[in-house]
């Protein structure tokens, strides 16, 4: 057990590394890819959706390189009317909307089912 | 005569035709394997028939809908409808290894004589769910003191009488200590002790004051939430004196941390009748079923009907399709997008404050992915 990594290195991002970093693709335009540290498929495999959702979207894929190297790497190609940093950012935005929307929903149906008198 | 394009003639079809849709909506749970189990989410994926498979926000809005089926002290079942089982998976694993709670994490153990070792011991501590709102404390590191805001301290003192019959030491026996640790921390050397004068010795806490006068605990004492527990058996003679201290983690450290038993989702069932069962047949498809799917419909002068009465509780079975024929009169499917959503709390919180604590989780993860890079 002596050599066996920290428990928290799965999800504590050590000091002086970037969450989220952008590399752009040299040889293919509007390519990009994003390394995002200490996630995994609960994050990536949605954000791969609601980029498939995005019309300038060509690909979009996400993979965890290895199980003990604790990150994500989102690649984006999209077409000329958009960048990849552009529909990241949209997908995330529109995401984070969505669940707001999804959070109050919930709540909303959760007083009701409390309630059983009031609808 | 103005110009009209074709696709805005009053008598052209518009949208996806019904085969394609059904393929798009639903799994088909066929005789020998599901099929059209796959998602389609390429927005242009159906452009080719002039139909946008793209989905704004509004759209979103438009057709999510929740509603609680279930709703108990422990456990409750909800209906998600219009999300994408990579966002039902994403809640699942959240709820599963991320959402935090208070458990047992150090264990000082001043006296055991029994047979259960002292890791096991330890081990058999941890897993004890705690009723305590993580919310109120904070994260301790390893590096950092204990104190108020970040431990809650139990204490175990059981002893089993020489002569006596043998003792079972339940959960109900760890006493909350709202003052923090009482067993005193020795230097380990003589030369370290700094000579204590007049102020209390040092315990393996620090607290500044009682946890009991917060107000959130005055009147809701800190106790395991199950109150029998066995966590170990006590022969004439033996005694346990030990200090648990519980600190917050998430699943993701040790299983102990997890909120809940479980949390799963299926898709919602569809049992459709192809052709009109009716007489012999329609009692022989409700003999088939073991779920209870199926009724009969009295249509009168001795005539039946079969419907289908309880589409829900399908397991998926096959039982109904798996006889000759059986496939051309019923059709079992999945709805794709209606996730039928079931949490089972261990304890800590209630079942619908650990969803809304998962929302939060995802929507912070998603503002983190932005936050750097802007």
């Amino acid at each position: 057990m002596t050599n066996a990594p920290q428990r928290y290195e799965r999800f504590v991002l050590p000091e002086g590394t970037k969450k989220v970093s952008y590399e752009r693709d040299t040889k293919i335009i509007n390519a990009a890819s994003f390394v995002i540290e200490r996630e995994d498929h609960t994050v990536g495999n949605v954000v791969r959706m609601q980029l498939h959702r995005d019309a300038n979207v060509l690909f979009a894929g996400y993979k965890l390189p290895h199980p003990l190297q604790y990150k994500i790497i989102v690649r984006i190609h999209t077409t000329s009317q958009s960048s990849p940093m552009q529909a990241y950012n949209q997908a995330i935005n529109d995401l984070d909307k969505e669940l707001n929307h999804l959070k109050s929903a919930f709540e909303a149906q959760v007083e009701m089912m409390k309630q059983p008198g009031d609808y | 005569m103005p110009k009209v394009s074709a696709l805005n003639m009053p008598d052209v079809p518009m949208g996806l035709p019904s085969h394609m849709e059904l393929q798009r909506t639903r799994v088909s749970c066929d005789k020998d394997a599901p099929t059209h189990t796959e998602n389609v989410q390429a927005s242009g994926a159906y452009a080719s028939v002039g139909v946008d498979n793209s989905l704004r926000l509004d759209q979103f809005r438009k057709n999510f809908r929740v509603t609680v089926v279930r709703l108990t002290e422990d456990d409750m079942e909800f209906d998600m409808i219009g999300i994408d089982p990579s966002i039902a998976n994403a809640f699942r694993r959240i709820l599963i290894s991320e959402v935090p709670t208070m458990a047992i994490e150090k264990v000082f153990i001043a006296n055991s004589t029994t047979l259960v070792q002292d890791e096991v011991l330890a081990h058999r501590l941890g897993l004890i769910p705690i009723k305590a709102d993580p919310r109120l404390f904070e994260w301790k590191d390893d590096n950092k003191v204990s104190n108020e805001k970040n431990t809650i301290v139990f204490k175990l003192h059981a002893k089993c009488q020489r002569g006596g019959p043998r003792l079972t030491v339940k959960s109900d026996q760890l006493k909350w200590l709202p003052n923090g640790s009482e067993f005193i921390d020795e230097p380990t050397t003589a030369t370290d002790s700094t000579p204590a004068t007049g102020s209390t010795p040092k315990t393996f806490t620090n607290f500044d004051h009682s946890q009991a006068s917060l107000p959130e605990f005055a009147n809701n004492p800190i106790v395991p939430k199950h109150p029998d527990i066995i966590i170990s058996k006590l022969g004439p003679g033996q005694e346990i004196e030990l200090e648990a201290h519980a600190v917050k983690g998430i699943g993701k450290t040790h299983a102990k941390w997890s909120p809940v038993s479980t949390a799963w989702y299926r898709m919602l069932p569809e049992v459709v009748l192809l052709q009109d069962i009716k007489d012999e047949l329609a009692e022989e498809l409700v003999k088939k079923c073991p779920a209870k799917v199926f009724d009969i419909e009295d249509l009168g002068k001795g005539k039946m009907k079969a419907t289908v009465a309880r589409p829900r509780s399908c397991t998926l079975c096959r039982e109904c399709i798996r006889e000759e024929n059986w496939e051309e009169r019923v059709s079992l499917r999945r709805v794709k997008d209606h996730f039928i959503f079931t949490i089972e709390s261990a304890g800590q919180l209630p079942p619908q404050e650990l969803f809304t604590e998962a929302v939060k989780i995802l929507e912070k993860k998603c503002k983190g992915l932005l936050d750097e890079l802007s």
